[in-house]
């Protein structure tokens, strides 16, 4: 079984947001819901200054605290190590945003139920990509499994020492950043 | 002020599910120590103690979405025991029929209580057992968040235990003049219990600042908010000068005073102690900034 993850150059993302309405056209999101964000930091003073662009989304921890606090089981861990939610056992009680470190979790309110980043797993699983990897102009984000040292994922990790954001936390996640 | 997933409906939650089960403790502690003179008080927080956990875990009801909706999805709340809402749920429905039950039997309330009467030591042990670990697990429940460096530490369910103990005492103190203005002489001598659970609130409550400037980033950018940022107007003037001060100083007065103070200043007290704790935790909860994670 492989276990998924997606690795992010940061020095290539140029900020379009194709990604977020790919994302959200591909989960049939509205317009003021999103599973990904792009923040930016600022580096260095001018005249030698520049913006990063972090694109930022759920890491599907394999120490997910989310699913540690879940009440019903609703937050879930698939075999391929993509963490998800049962839209049918959630109650919204949005314990699941609170304890997120990462802050990438979405309370749906029309459905009532927390819902976040799927990996896209219906097209994964069909041999596809997530859509805001295929999606990306620039080619920031390379999907694949971590588990396979030739994948071009495992490959990239290896060649730039890709980290994941605050590894201190010990949340142990899928996406790893090239951020200089 | 930060973005948080929870608002008024678990503040009032958090601030009932304290207020109700410090009541109870409040009641058996009348009920079991002191003598007939505190009956009143007695009868009142075991009055107050099942409804305002009651309208709390209705509220925190309200705040459910899906769940709230299609109600039978709460069937699936116990299912995870890992967290801690799972053992809220499970504690809260020992706790809420308890304390009707007690309050049934301290004031005789139809057959039940009669019947119940009979039984009132054991649920007074049962019962002030279930009142710590709802207060306590409030605390506990905002504790292991990983989301939010500021409530994450063990001082946490320590501060809202002793937040609930001092609001209960208040909630029985102002049930009491209610049920009977004549005994409010006799609160007096619960002035004493205020002075000590003020104390110790203020003591936790300035470690657990304290510990958060130096904690983590995070921690000590949420205990900022409170002491010197945008919050704190309302952390000095609701939470340390209203809530905690000036009861503090009213309940040593009363305790010298012993029963010459006004009844408007003894029963001001209580609901001054009210709106400290009710600001404690809205204040806790507003303040909690998410890790730095870029």
């Amino acid at each position: 079984m492989p276990r998924y993850g997606i690795a992010i150059d940061t020095t290539k993302c140029i900020g379009c947001h194709a990604c977020r309405v790919a994302c959200q056209n591909q989960n049939e999101l509205r317009f003021n819901e999103a599973y990904n964000w792009i923040k930016s930091k600022d580096r260095g003073r001018f005249p030698s200054y520049g913006a990063e662009f972090i694109p930022v989304q759920c890491n599907h921890c394999e120490n997910p605290p989310c699913q540690r606090v879940c009440p019903t089981g609703a937050t879930y861990t698939t075999p391929e190590g993509v963490v998800l939610v049962n839209p049918k056992t959630c109650v919204g009680c949005k314990y699941c945003m609170e304890a997120c470190p990462y802050k990438v979790r979405i309370i749906k309110h029309h459905e009532g139920i927390v819902e976040k980043c799927r990996f896209c797993i219906e097209l994964v699983r069909e041999g596809g990509t997530p859509a805001c990897v295929s999606t990306c102009p620039t080619q920031v984000r390379i999907f694949g499994d971590l588990d396979d040292p030739n994948s071009d994922i495992s490959k990239f990790i290896a060649q730039h020492r890709a980290q994941p954001l605050r590894p201190d936390l010990d949340t142990r996640p899928k996406i790893f950043y090239k951020r200089s | 002020m930060v973005e948080s997933a929870w608002g008024w409906l678990i503040i009032a939650y958090l601030f009932l599910a304290g207020a109700g089960s410090g009541a109870f403790i409040a009641a058996v502690a009348c009920e079991l120590l002191a003598p007939d003179w505190s009956k009143a008080l007695a009868r009142a927080g075991s009055l107050a103690a099942g409804p305002l956990v009651a309208v709390g875990t209705a509220c925190l009801v309200l705040d459910l979405e899906a769940g709230f909706w299609e109600p039978w999805r709460q069937i699936y709340l116990v299912g995870n025991l890992r967290s801690m809402i799972s053992w809220g749920v499970i504690i809260l429905s020992f706790f809420i029929p308890l304390a009707f039950l007690y309050a049934a039997a301290l004031n005789e309330i139809t057959v039940v209580g009669k019947i119940a009467k009979k039984y009132v030591l054991f649920i007074e042990i049962v019962g002030s057992l279930l009142a710590v670990a709802t207060a306590t697990y409030t605390g506990v429940l905002i504790a292991v968040v990983n989301g939010v460096p500021f409530w994450n530490t063990p001082l946490m369910p320590v501060l809202f235990l002793a937040s609930a103990m001092s609001t209960g005492l208040a909630v029985a103190m102002i049930g009491a003049a209610i049920i009977d203005i004549t005994t409010v002489k006799t609160l007096s001598n619960f002035a004493l219990g205020h002075v000590i659970f003020l104390a110790v609130e203020a003591l936790v409550l300035m470690l657990f600042v304290f510990m958060s400037l130096t904690r983590s980033t995070e921690a000590a950018l949420s205990a900022g908010i409170l002491i010197s940022g945008v919050l704190s107007p309302y952390f000095w003037g609701l939470v340390v000068i209203l809530g905690i001060v000036v009861p503090f100083i009213l309940s040593i007065i009363e305790y010298y005073e012993y029963g010459e103070m006004p009844k408007y200043l003894v029963v001001g007290a209580d609901l001054l102690v009210l709106i400290g704790g009710m600001s404690l935790r809205a204040l806790i909860i507003f303040s909690g900034a998410p890790p730095q994670i870029i």
